[in-house]
């Protein structure tokens, strides 16, 4: 029995040296490809399958997915001939499970969510399937609704290649009853000569910062971890100041003066005021120690704030004393995961219909009431989902901090860019470069990747 | 009857066929990887480019930063890792202690537990905020910077530490039981005891076992990967960037696969050269 | 005397005490964070906390226990091929020194290959058989540096069996086959034990390999652990249920199998 199993596995090995020599499994040129289906589509939204199809989408396992899933059965009811499958699995274990599906002759996956900064790189590789003639084919979608800078995210030369899922944008939480105390007030006034307000300038957000740590309370609680996460905190700074990753001609110019002032004051901010020895601080410990009420603002995500003000959450007896507002300078940092079809599933007709259903007005409001991450300017402004989700004013600051927000980085190669320049940030954070220093190699690098084809 | 089909070849043949499979097939492959500009996002355009990878290696200075944070980190926690496991079988081994056998079971257990486990448990646990450890330190006075810049690589190393020493406490001890004990006996009567003892008669004697301590150790420590992905991520800056969390990131986040490929063929020659030393001195000091 | 004695017995049990206390006490923290909830979490100096299992009916309602199976069956599995393909080949490396110094050193080599460089080829490879996310894939992955480890430490405990012994069996009407099958390989049943105990030790640990190599229906208890740290938090609380779960069975498990285990371990390293 054992002999068997054993031959059996050697035999399975064997077979795969030679199914699986070094030969390059050439990309399919997906453009040509997707034309039909979606030509087809022009005249009439997609019609259901006569036969019972499988969906399987991948999925990252975060509460959102929660959700979807908790939401998918009422797709399963109104269309008995799709069953949708799900493979929720850790961030780190998707990228290469997605890539080896566009790979591969038939995708594993007919249905993939995409993280902004692959988006680029996915749709200029040909992977993903152009939604455009589908959108204008499904009545009522209001594609356009969909708040703007979320949207551009899924166009890529002109292209929609995704359509949103849910949004990570950033925003300042600040621990409102701080603010609102007459003590702080008085001293503030006193020290300062103008009254304690949530902070709109990057100096004002020192300042607040520095006064919260001479009261026994740290002033942010930073992100200054290696990789995306500082360049996530950071890039809010460098809007603040006037920079930017390129200019509008893709020039680089993260080493620029707006640049230096930018991160001068988020190292003075990280020396002077966050929680000593947080080098390593994701957005998680940042959290945890808003929710300890050992600090008085952080630039997370915007989504943040519900969970801080759970009754019975993490924040405990704090719950209901924070407060979400525009980071300083207004503009923030996006993130989105986009929902996409690839390129080589022969289910994109059903894969649209789940798409469409789970992104159209109606589902997408019942989503976030749930408590998902809003991306439609109609469900910002749902007196609905102001009752039942989080307040009025909740929504409303989403909506403006998603008016004016952009991406850390654009293009095949944002990923890398976007971890490179976090490495020299975080060893200016460190003291291991100096600000100059630390800019010029995240530019130089920066060039370097976006000049490679 | 052929030679080859003699029992001694019959024996190994299942052996070499699997390792043929999963790991001959797997290093043909990188071989030809590591020689191609091969990105998984444009397989079909994956060209020669001879060893134009490997080249690029020599001038790229995060990849020497990774090789240099490695083995310091090996160093560092295998170090530490002897000193500590000896010292610590020393005292198992000695008849006098009180209850050996409730203390090794209990000393012995983090090496069985899930690297990515103990990364996590103690990325909280030294959290500088939230961490207990960190907290108590404050309330004597000490301050403790665990994963600024100057410690984090030597923090890490003390992770390892904390679950790989029972390792190297497991074999040393193994090692103390098997000894002849005429040496001892010899050396009693000439009037040797404690600290002579140890220096002059067990550890001569002792050599083979921590050098085979020693290479096993050193051999996993250079794979080190759950306690950067736990907690640093590579940073500060790359103060712990490991190279096998290097290759990780070039070959699976930006998908320069032939540029990972010849970091881990670099890698594979580097570990065979310290192989190659610490066997022949295994060999010799065994006959 | 006595009392000097007594000092140095004093003295050792100081110093394993501080050792223990260091090894168990992230144990009893995490025990204690499997019972908090978020908000005491954040608060690790307050011990005035209300216990609570939420965490653990979490836990337990989730996928973790199906990991731990599959944990379990691959751990099983590499071990039992490694033991059925490394015993026949250890004992020729050890009895006709087949391939010589070279071939034992080859066999070191490969237990510490790194797994960057395996990993994309096999995940091709699995791909190509349609062996993503199933446990044979990982089994596999596995087999890398298990199967290696294995070998090496048999070919120690082969190497302290007298050839007599087998000789005697041949006298007695045995081939070498059966000598080998009957009569040596049942007296390095210790080193059989502690080879495959500490073979399914490292399967257990390993996150890289299924990392990457595993989906919905394969993960792996590590996988599984990793998979608590999410784009929205850690969940802390089921995070510190999962690992004890994960590690009580097995520090148990370990004190019926040390004495055998160090006895095996040190016959395969002094030998080298």
């Amino acid at each position: 029995m054992k002999g068997k199993l054993l031959i059996t596995i050697l035999l399975a090995l064997a077979l795969g040296i030679t199914a699986c020599g070094p030969k390059p499994t050439p990309a399919a040129t997906p453009a040509s490809e997707a034309e039909t289906p979606a030509a087809a589509a022009t005249t009439a939204p997609p019609a259901p399958p006569s036969e019972t199809v499988t969906l399987t989408v991948i999925m990252e396992q975060v509460p959102d997915y929660d959700i979807v899933a908790q939401l998918t059965p009422q797709f399963e009811a109104e269309n008995p001939n799709i069953k949708i499958k799900f493979d929720a699995m850790p961030y780190d274990a998707m990228r290469d499970k997605i890539l080896t599906s566009f790979l591969a002759p038939q995708a594993t996956y007919d249905i993939i969510i995409v993280d902004n900064p692959w988006m680029d790189e996915f749709a200029k590789a040909g992977f993903l399937t152009p939604l455009d003639e589908y959108i204008a084919a499904t009545p009522g979608y209001d594609f356009n609704d969909f708040v703007g800078p979320v949207r551009e995210i899924g166009v890529v030369d002109g292209k929609v290649y995704g359509v949103p899922y849910y949004n990570y944008a950033l925003g300042m939480i600040v621990r409102q009853d701080l603010f609102d105390n007459p003590d702080y007030q008085a001293k503030y006034q006193a020290k300062y000569g103008k009254p304690l307000t949530v902070p709109t300038t990057l100096e004002d957000y020192v300042q607040v910062g520095q006064f919260f740590k001479e009261q026994g309370i740290y002033g942010a609680a930073m992100q200054p971890q290696r990789g995306y996460k500082v360049f996530e905190e950071w890039k809010n700074w460098l809007y603040a100041a006037g920079g930017d990753l390129m200019d509008a001609q893709g020039n680089v110019i993260i080493d620029n003066e707006a640049a230096q002032k930018a991160l001068e004051l988020y190292i003075e901010m990280y020396k002077t005021a966050a929680p000593p020895d947080s080098l390593n601080w994701g957005f998680d410990e940042s959290l945890r120690s808003m929710a300890a009420g050992e600090s008085a603002t952080m630039i997370s995500y915007n989504w943040m704030l519900p969970t801080l003000n759970k009754p019975g959450g993490p924040a405990g007896d704090l719950a209901g004393k924070f407060a979400l507002y525009e980071v300083p300078g207004g503009k923030a940092v996006l993130g989105t995961w986009h929902w996409a079809i690839p390129h080589n599933t022969p289910n994109k007709d059903a894969a649209w219909m789940f798409v469409s259903w789970l992104t159209s007005k109606m589902v997408d409001k019942q989503r976030v009431i749930m408590g998902g991450a809003p991306t439609r300017v109609s469900v910002m402004t749902d007196t609905e989902v102001w009752e039942k989700g989080f307040g009025k004013g909740y929504y409303e600051t989403v909506l403006k901090i998603l008016e004016d927000a952009e991406p850390l980085a654009r293009g095949p190669h944002a990923e890398e860019i976007i971890n490179e320049v976090g490495t020299y940030l975080n060893s200016a954070v460190a003291g291991e470069m100096s600000v100059a220093q630390a800019l010029k190699a995240a530019a130089e690098k920066t060039r370097e990747i976006s000049a490679r084809p | 009857m052929h030679p080859l089909l003699h029992l001694k070849y019959r024996l190994l043949a299942p052996l070499v066929l699997v390792l043929g499979a999963v790991i001959g097939y797997p290093l043909a492959f990188s071989l030809w990887v590591s020689l191609h500009n091969y990105t998984l996002t444009a397989i079909g355009q994956a060209k020669l480019v001879g060893a134009a990878n490997y080249l690029g290696l020599l001038a790229n200075p995060s990849y020497w930063r990774a090789i240099g944070n490695t083995v310091t980190f090996v160093l560092v926690a295998v170090g530490l890792e002897l000193i500590l496991g000896f010292g610590l079988a020393l005292l198992l081994h000695h008849r006098a202690t009180p209850l050996r056998h409730l203390f090794r079971s209990l000393l012995l257990t983090p090496m069985f537990i899930t690297p990515i486990a103990v990364g996590l448990m103690f990325r909280f646990l030294l959290n500088s905020q939230l961490g207990i450890i960190p907290q108590a330190l404050k309330a004597l006075g000490i301050h403790v910077d665990w994963f600024g810049s100057r410690l984090a690589l030597f923090s890490l190393a003390l992770i390892d530490v904390w679950q790989w020493t029972p390792f190297m406490l497991l074999l040393l001890l193994a090692g103390l039981e098997a000894l002849p004990t005429e040496p001892f006996e010899a050396a009693r009567v000439d009037g040797a005891s404690g600290w002579n003892m140890v220096r002059y008669v067990t550890l001569p004697l002792m050599r083979p076992v921590i050098l085979a301590a020693v290479v096993i150790r050193m051999l996993d420590a250079f794979k080190v990967y759950e306690y950067v992905y736990a907690i640093t991520r590579g940073g500060p800056g790359e103060s712990t960037e490991t190279i096998q969390y290097h290759i990780y990131r070039v070959g699976f986040l930006y998908f320069r696969m032939g540029e990972a490929a010849a970091m881990a063929y670099t890698l594979i020659i580097v570990v065979l050269i310290l192989v190659i030393i610490l066997f022949y001195v295994l060999r010799r000091s065994a006959t | 005397m006595i009392s000097r004695r007594l000092a140095t017995q004093a003295i050792i049990l100081l110093i394993l005490c501080l050792a223990l206390a260091i090894v168990i006490f992230p144990y009893l923290w995490t025990l204690l964070a499997s019972f908090k909830t978020e908000a005491a979490l954040n608060r690790p100096l307050d011990w005035n906390f209300t216990p609570t299992l939420a965490n653990w009916q979490a836990m337990l309602h989730s996928e973790i226990p199906r990991q731990v199976l599959n944990s379990i069956i691959v751990g099983a599995v590499t071990v039992l091929l490694s033991l059925l393909l490394g015993a026949p080949a250890a004992y020729s490396f050890s009895r006709f020194r087949t391939g010589g110094d070279g071939a034992r050193f080859a066999v070191l080599l490969a237990q510490m290959l790194p797994p960057a460089a395996l990993i994309v080829p096999l995940f091709l490879l699995m791909y190509t058989l349609r062996l993503l996310d199933t446990l044979w894939a990982v089994v596999a992955s596995h087999l890398t540096f298990i199967l290696p480890l294995v070998t090496w430490f048999l070919i120690g405990f082969f190497d302290d069996v007298p050839p007599e012994l087998e000789e005697q069996a041949m006298v007695d009407g045995c081939t070498q086959w059966q000598a080998f099958y009957r009569v040596v390989l049942p007296t390095i049943r210790p080193g059989l034990g502690a080879a495959a105990l500490f073979g399914f030790v490292l399967s257990w640990n390993d996150l890289f390999y299924a990392l990457l190599l595993t989906g919905k229906h394969s993960r792996t208890l590590p996988v599984g652990i990793a998979g608590y740290w999410t784009f929205r938090g850690i969940e802390m609380g089921q995070m510190s249920a999962a690992i004890i779960l994960a590690i009580g069975p097995v520090i148990i498990a370990s004190f019926f199998v040390q004495r055998y285990l160090v006895r095996g371990l040190g016959g395969g390293a002094v030998k080298g």
